[in-house]
């Protein structure tokens, strides 16, 4: 069904946001939708496309445009993750991702804090009131566990099965559930990092430099202080790639451009935030749907 | 058999710990840079309870071993609701407990998929809708055009929902059993 209210809604904050970037002196750039290499995690499934890829994000291919020397820089625009459905996950999704020279993971979340108001504006909703906290203290609050001790079986409540894979688990049973308004979650285990510098909590614990972005419940962004380390960047290309193989999962060719790129890139941190889901949490939506021209195959 | 997690869908029967399980509700959650899973609940077919059960995407997930015989319900008793075959016409009888939600919405006489389990009836999967008409609500309120006004409707099953001020005593309506929603007047 096409919702002509939801697309209207869509389409005057999407304007907002680009007149957002454009006052805060970001400028738009278009990167290829058709890459050699579609990501680096593991979780990730990208659709082939005549023996490449359609992106997962516009990450890799931003950074080249950063090591070229542009400091502020955004792109809205389709990327494609296979296997993830439902009311808050579509194959075809927009994002929004901005690059920001200089900038530490507080400035990021002042922006995300200032963009959101803005979209807000449009739908004349008041602009939500945010918390920072760190992923230990919700694990501590909402799951009774400090994932700084907790092993993998009291994480996973008995179930044999990875660290990561437990924390995940348990993140996704006790802690996101109960996740109210708008939030920001800071200082995620160092396993999880993607591509985030890592380093240590106050106490010593192992964490990525990177924060999530949550309203109600529902993961909006996930930001990065930003790894330039390419020596590090390959060792973490090839960690990946043998974990997808463990879990039957083909590997993902190594994006050497990009690996030259982070060689040359300045301290920055950098955001990827899903449109579609933050123009749903701003008009109060139970779902993507209203803001996106449905397949019709799937319809 | 197995399934594999994204087979998962409503109504789909699993064997979990041992007991046959129906899935009613599911979401898929994908955590930031974690692994994927599918949230869901799920009833016991033999004794009503609901669990929740959070699956890994690439877990695989037991069949039960639930075979289903489209049956006509015929009454219930002070221990049994009781089935027939109706080619058969051979009976089958699930203790009153099994069909603790579900009695609510049984007509005598409707066909209704039976759920056996290792071959003993269990329980009953309900359509999604059915045709029912009301035996008790208070007059309709003429003039009371408020938008959404609902008043209380007693169903010849026994159940009670809400209805539009419009339907009168007797009407026949049309119910969404998931939701357990009046849907519409039907002509009769």
């Amino acid at each position: 069904m096409i919702d002509a209210h939801g697309l209207r809604r869509r389409a005057h904050m999407l304007a907002a946001i680009r007149r957002w970037f454009a006052a805060n002196d970001y400028l738009e750039v278009p990167t290829p939708c058709v890459v050699p290499s579609p990501a680096l995690e593991e979780h990730l499934f990208a659709l082939p496309a005549a023996g490449r890829w359609l992106r997962t994000s516009p990450e890799f291919a931003l950074k080249r445009v950063l090591a070229a020397g542009l400091e502020r820089i955004y792109e809205l625009g389709p990327c494609w993750r296979d296997r993830e459905h439902g009311p808050w996950h579509g194959t075809e999704f927009s994002m929004l991702e901005w690059y920001r020279v200089g900038a530490s993971l507080d400035d990021l979340m002042d922006e995300v804090e200032d963009l959101v108001a803005t979209t807000s504006r449009v739908a004349d909703r008041p602009p939500p009131t945010w918390e920072r906290r760190t992923i230990r203290e919700l694990f501590r609050e909402h799951a009774g566990l400090d994932p700084a001790t907790a092993s993998a079986r009291e994480l996973s409540g008995g179930i044999d099965e990875s660290w990561e894979d437990a924390f995940a688990r348990r993140w996704v049973m006790d802690v996101e559930p109960k996740l109210q308004g708008a939030l920001f979650v800071t200082e995620w285990p160092a396993s999880q990092a993607a591509l985030a510098r890592c380093g240590v909590d106050a106490d010593g614990w192992p964490i990525a430099h990177r924060f999530e972005a949550f309203i109600d419940g529902i993961e909006l962004a996930n930001a990065f202080w930003e790894l330039t380390d390419p020596v590090e960047l390959r060792r973490r290309f090839h960690a990946a790639n043998a974990t997808r193989a463990v879990l039957g999962e083909a590997p993902h060719p190594i994006d050497e451009a990009l690996i030259e790129a982070v060689a040359q890139m300045s301290d920055t941190s950098g955001i990827a935030l899903g449109v579609d889901r933050l123009v749903a949490a701003m008009s109060g939506w139970s779902s993507i749907a209203p803001g996106r021209v449905p397949d019709p195959s799937t319809e | 058999m197995a399934y594999k997690v994204s087979d998962i869908k409503k109504g789909l029967k699993i064997e979990l710990d041992g007991q046959p399980y129906t899935v009613t509700y599911f979401q898929f959650v994908k955590p930031g840079k974690g692994q994927a899973f599918t949230r869901t609940k799920v009833k016991n077919l033999i004794t009503g309870a609901v669990l929740e059960r959070t699956f890994k995407i690439v877990e695989s997930i037991a069949e039960a071993d639930v075979e289903t015989k489209t049956m006509q319900y015929l009454y219930g008793d002070d221990e049994f609701f009781h089935f027939m075959d109706t080619e058969t016409y051979e009976q089958i009888a699930i203790p009153l407990e099994n069909l603790e939600d579900e009695s609510k919405w049984l007509l005598e006489e409707m066909e209704i998929e039976v759920l056996f389990y290792k071959g003993q009836p269990v329980s009953v999967d309900l359509p999604n809708f059915i045709e029912v008409q009301i035996t008790y609500c208070e007059p309709g309120a003429k003039g009371n055009t408020a938008q959404g006004a609902t008043k209380t409707a007693t169903l010849s099953t026994g159940a009670e929902i809400q209805v539009p001020l419009f339907i009168e005593n007797e009407s026949w309506i049309k119910v969404d059993v998931r939701e357990g929603k009046y849907v519409e007047r039907l002509k009769r």
